[in-house]
């Protein structure tokens, strides 16, 4: 049996054109005008316990909606769901003890307090036992390597020391369903790896069913064997992600800056496809040259002076996907 | 489970994460003694001149003033982080009290606990044992019970007022602008005997928003004052009148609540 089942969701937003100024707001009270926004519409899928599933789409596309829903936050306008057999945004408080929930753009956790009383507070709101919660801590301490700023209020953590303290927060009373809403968000490549590792872990170890948002397909590449593809609120793929990756994963660019501006490449499996000023966007297929051979072929001929290397962005996976029809092969209703 | 305890430890970290800045904490204090010492400083010099305003002395307003002030203050202790609900709405911070398995206005009310009122606490106690001395009154039990339940309705009524411009975050974003334009207005009304306004603004403080049981209705039990307009039994229902007003503002915001789970905003 599905550990969450989603049937034919819609969440809609009458979204009220907003006065503005004090006297706006009293107005507002009275008489509003709406526009009618499909946020979700009609999306359903089923995971079964212990999935890992990657929920991606372009900016606005629905995902957090969608994970709102989920977590009881927001009541979907029409469809159903049910999470560990509770209907979320009715039972919404029996359904929190389930699922644990990370949104990355924001903590979870007490800003002004060392970051050690966020999570003895966490363990008396859900009433962890006292042996559970060491346990746990112990174990987190040592993945996520949390004793380095236990003691440092929350406001004073950087964002990778947060999101670490955040989403072992989440984990404390050992949900059987963890959300997350862009985990990786504005962490750097070390942290990043972090993270994923630790979450892959938990899925493993633990079981814990994983729903995950992100705009970064590497943690999609390395954390998830299935996608849920959304676009304007609308499910458009579903299914094994190798298919995906083995389509659009490949592509990558690489940006340098080199002395000349004109200069001229001539590399078997990139082609440049923007210049600007001394900077040069090289286009190349990760099956044909690496990253690091193209550099490396590169400065025989130029020197760099910096570089970058650019990930196939969702947004274009997804305008891709509709302009080679990708949907008609792959989704598997 | 037990909120009870669960409260208290909120609180303390509320507490706690308050006295991180204990500079803006304790200027603050100062900062009430000498506003409400400023405000009975001008009762005195009108009083000076006029001997008394509307049949009351000078005595008698501080008094008044005290009982708004003593339980404004344990008011805004437990009640004052209410009016930024807007603010937690706005920046999606609110979204974490719908995502734990506690009553999500337990949760938001356990958030703050403002220790910042001791000024009003201090003000008030001198000025009681002050006007006590002045105007010989006896303290029987029964008239500190009495002050003690028209204090408790008194925190009740201004907290549920907080509550309910709370609530209107849930349907236009805003309540710190509603607290500021209308609750703080109103509430400084109260620092004088109500006699001495317009039959209309006394009947609003009374039937509309009961602002008048909060510290005016009760005194007048106290210190044996008439109340034109009003039964001599009016100063005994300020526990009565702060319940049902603090549990109609509780359904407003519950309500509110429920829209918000409906709009997100
Ligand atoms: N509370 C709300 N009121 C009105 N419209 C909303 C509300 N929340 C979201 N929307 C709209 O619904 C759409 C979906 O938003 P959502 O936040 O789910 O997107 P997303 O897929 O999470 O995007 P991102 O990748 O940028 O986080 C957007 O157009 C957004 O403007
Ligand atoms: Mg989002």
């Amino acid at each position: 049996m599905p550990i969450i089942e989603v049937n034919n969701i819609n969440k809609d937003f009458m979204v009220a054109k907003r006065e503005t100024g004090f006297l706006g707001s009293v107005r507002s009270l009275f008489k509003r005008e709406f526009i009618k926004k499909e946020a979700v519409k009609d999306i359903s899928f089923s995971i079964e316990k212990g999935e890992m599933v990657g929920y991606i789409g372009p900016n606005g596309a629905g995902k957090s909606t969608t994970i709102k829903m989920l977590t009881g936050i927001l009541v979907p306008s029409s469809g159903t769901i049910k999470v560990n057999g509770i209907v979320p945004y009715e039972q919404r408080q029996k359904n929190a003890s389930n699922i644990g929930v990370v949104f990355g753009q924001r903590t979870q956790l007490w800003w002004d307090l060392p970051t050690i009383e966020s999570f003895e507070l966490l363990k008396e709101i859900y009433q962890v036992s006292d042996a559970r919660y060491k346990q746990n801590m112990e174990i987190y301490q040592e993945i996520l390597g949390l004793d380095e700023f236990l003691n440092t209020p929350v406001r004073q953590l950087s964002l990778g020391q947060r999101m670490r303290a955040d989403i072992a927060a989440s984990l404390l009373h050992d949900p059987p369903i963890l959300f997350l809403d862009e985990p990786t968000i504005g962490l750097d490549v070390v942290a990043k790896e972090k993270m994923r590792t630790f979450i892959q872990e938990i899925n493993r170890e633990r079981k814990v069913t994983v729903i995950l948002t992100t705009h970064d397909m590497e943690d999609i590449e390395k954390l998830c064997n299935r996608m849920v593809l959304i676009d304007h609120g609308q499910k458009v793929y579903d299914g094994d992600i190798s298919a995906v990756k083995e389509r659009f994963g490949k592509i990558r660019t690489l940006v340098v800056d080199v002395e000349n501006g004109e200069a001229t490449f001539d590399i078997v499996g990139a082609e440049v496809v923007k210049r600007e000023a001394n900077r040069v966007w090289l286009q190349f297929n990760r099956d044909e040259i690496s990253a690091s051979e193209l550099i490396g072929r590169i400065t025989q001929t130029h020197s760099i002076k910096d570089l970058t290397v650019e990930e196939p962005a969702i947004e274009s996976i997804i305008s891709r996907i509709y302009q080679e029809g990708f949907e008609e092969k792959l989704v598997s209703v | 489970m037990s909120y009870l305890p669960l409260y208290f430890k909120l609180v303390g970290a509320g507490v706690r994460a308050q006295l991180q800045y204990r500079f803006a904490f304790f200027m603050r204090i100062i900062g009430l003694i000498t506003a409400y010492a400023g405000m009975a400083a001008t009762m005195w010099v009108m009083l000076y001149r006029f001997d008394a305003l509307g049949g009351w002395t000078f005595y008698e307003m501080l008094f008044l003033l005290a009982l708004a002030v003593v339980s404004w203050g344990c008011c805004i202790t437990v009640f004052f982080h209410f009016k930024s609900l807007d603010t937690y709405i706005v920046n999606g911070t609110f979204d974490r009290f719908l995502v734990r398995p506690i009553h999500p206005f337990f949760h938001f009310m356990s958030m703050k606990f403002d220790i910042g009122a001791v000024g009003q606490f201090i003000f008030s106690i001198v000025v009681f044992l002050w006007v006590s001395m002045a105007i010989d009154i006896d303290w029987s039990v029964w008239k500190v019970l009495f002050l003690l339940s028209t204090i408790i309705g008194g925190v009740l009524i201004q907290g549920g007022m907080l509550v309910i411009i709370s609530a209107l975050a849930f349907w236009t974003t805003k309540s710190e602008q509603f607290y500021w334009v209308a609750m703080y207005p109103a509430r400084n009304l109260t620092n004088y005997p109500l006699v001495i306004y317009p039959k209309l603004v006394q009947m609003i403080t009374a039937f509309i928003v009961p602002f008048g049981f909060v510290n005016y209705f009760p005194s007048t039990v106290i210190l044996g004052k008439e109340t034109p307009y009003f039964p001599d039994f009016v100063g005994f229902l300020s526990p009565l009148v702060g319940v049902v007003f603090f549990l109609l503002a509780y359904w407003l915001w519950m309500s509110g609540l429920s829209r918000y789970k409906s709009t997100g905003s």
